[in-house]
């Protein structure tokens, strides 16, 4: 029987690429695509694939969400993470979320049919510098080293993360509502209450915040070139 | 029409994207790919492709400053900008640059063909997300 994969990401360009490199393995086939992390849960549902990749950065609902919520509806999911960035808090968060996989997406091609390997195999897939971070964590425990992580902020819900994303995205209370089929109002309860929890006073505190915590990417453009004598604008 | 064509964006996954979408018109051949400005560059003076579909943000050189440097190099190349920079800005800048398209990644499997059989042809192509659908000048 073939292994089934689900693909999970906002460019069809990179679930193209994803789909070729892996449907050259032998007995994996990919029986379903989903452009948003609310398209992969109700995709995810019905196919009930073998295996699940999902893009961290994609929007209505982020990666690390979409993994937490999969795993709520089915704890048998096996998910690998796509990212750009493997960053610490990165690493923790799919962890903690409940990702099997780790990869980069600039080294999906190398890493990516190693990690679903991995997975088929009843094992887990992570990247060497997951892999330190971990072992670094487990040496830790037990000392008492003072950490110097930032002081934590109040937990959001399931609920508030989504609706914190979408409203950082540049969507209206009501268009969040109309999104998640929740009334105005009761969009505007949670809002308030994200607001409270945090003490921010501004969208834009909550534009910030969904962009450190992973829950929206930006991409930075390129610096403007150095010396601008003796460049021609054609 | 054969079009000849250099693929360069640093992910390997998206050049492997793109490559299937190019190939699927006859006659159109990926010739090359290149992970970064300095080896775009390089490749393009080895195999003299006619269409460069090229990638803005790169390590060791970006796509702009790969543009301008090709405008000088090679000008009979026309370079077609593919990228996750959904900005008029940053268009601006490309177009400036010496591009002749400028297409947004989310929407690439929409706007590509036409991109690039619209650039081969040495006409403008532009397309931002949302704004504006596909313009040819």
């Amino acid at each position: 029987m073939k292994l089934r994969i689900l693909l999970a990401d906002d460019h069809e360009i990179v679930r193209r690429g994803l789909r070729s490199l892996l449907e050259k393995h032998e007995g994996w086939e990919v029986c379903g695509e989903a452009s948003d992390g609310r398209d992969a849960i109700e995709k995810a549902l019905q196919l009930k694939p073998d295996v699940v990749i999902v893009d961290i950065g994609m929007p209505n609902l982020n990666g690390l969400d979409t993994t937490r919520q999969l795993l709520q509806h089915d704890p048998q999911f096996k998910v690998i993470v796509l990212t750009i960035t493997d960053s610490d808090q990165v690493i923790r968060e799919a962890l903690d979320a409940g990702a099997r996989g780790f990869v980069l997406k600039s080294d999906a091609a190398r890493d990516l049919v190693t990690a679903v390997e991995a997975l088929q195999n009843k094992r887990m897939f992570f990247t060497p510098r997951v892999n330190d971070l971990v072992l670094a964590g487990f040496l830790e425990k037990g000392h008492s080293v003072t950490r110097n992580d930032p002081p934590k902020l109040p937990t959001l819900t399931a609920r508030e993360r989504e609706i914190t994303q979408l409203l950082a995205e540049g969507n209206s209370s009501k268009e969040v509502a109309c999104l998640l089929n929740l009334s105005t109002k009761t969009v505007e309860t949670h809002r308030s209450n994200i607001m409270r929890k945090l003490s921010f006073h501004s969208i834009r505190d909550l534009v910030v915040y969904a962009i450190k915590n992973n829950l929206i990417q930006i991409e930075i453009p390129p610096p403007p070139p150095k010396s601008p004598a003796g460049s021609t604008a054609v | 029409m054969a079009i000849r064509i250099l693929l360069v964006d640093d992910h390997p996954v998206v050049r492997q994207g793109l490559k299937t979408l190019l190939e699927g018109r006859v006659g159109w051949e990926v010739i090359g790919e290149a992970a970064d400005g300095a080896e775009a560059v390089e490749k393009a003076r080895d195999l003299n492709p006619d269409v460069m579909v090229l990638d803005v943000t790169m390590p060791r050189m970006n796509g702009l400053e790969a543009c301008r440097l090709l405008r000088t190099q090679a000008p009979q190349l026309e370079i077609l900008f593919v990228t996750q920079h959904d900005s008029p800005q940053m268009m601006r800048e490309a177009l400036d640059a010496g591009a002749r398209g400028y297409v947004v990644k989310s929407n690439a499997a929409r706007d590509l063909l036409a991109a690039v059989e619209a650039v081969s042809q040495h006409r403008v192509f532009t397309a931002l997300n949302g704004r504006d659908a596909a313009g040819v000048r």
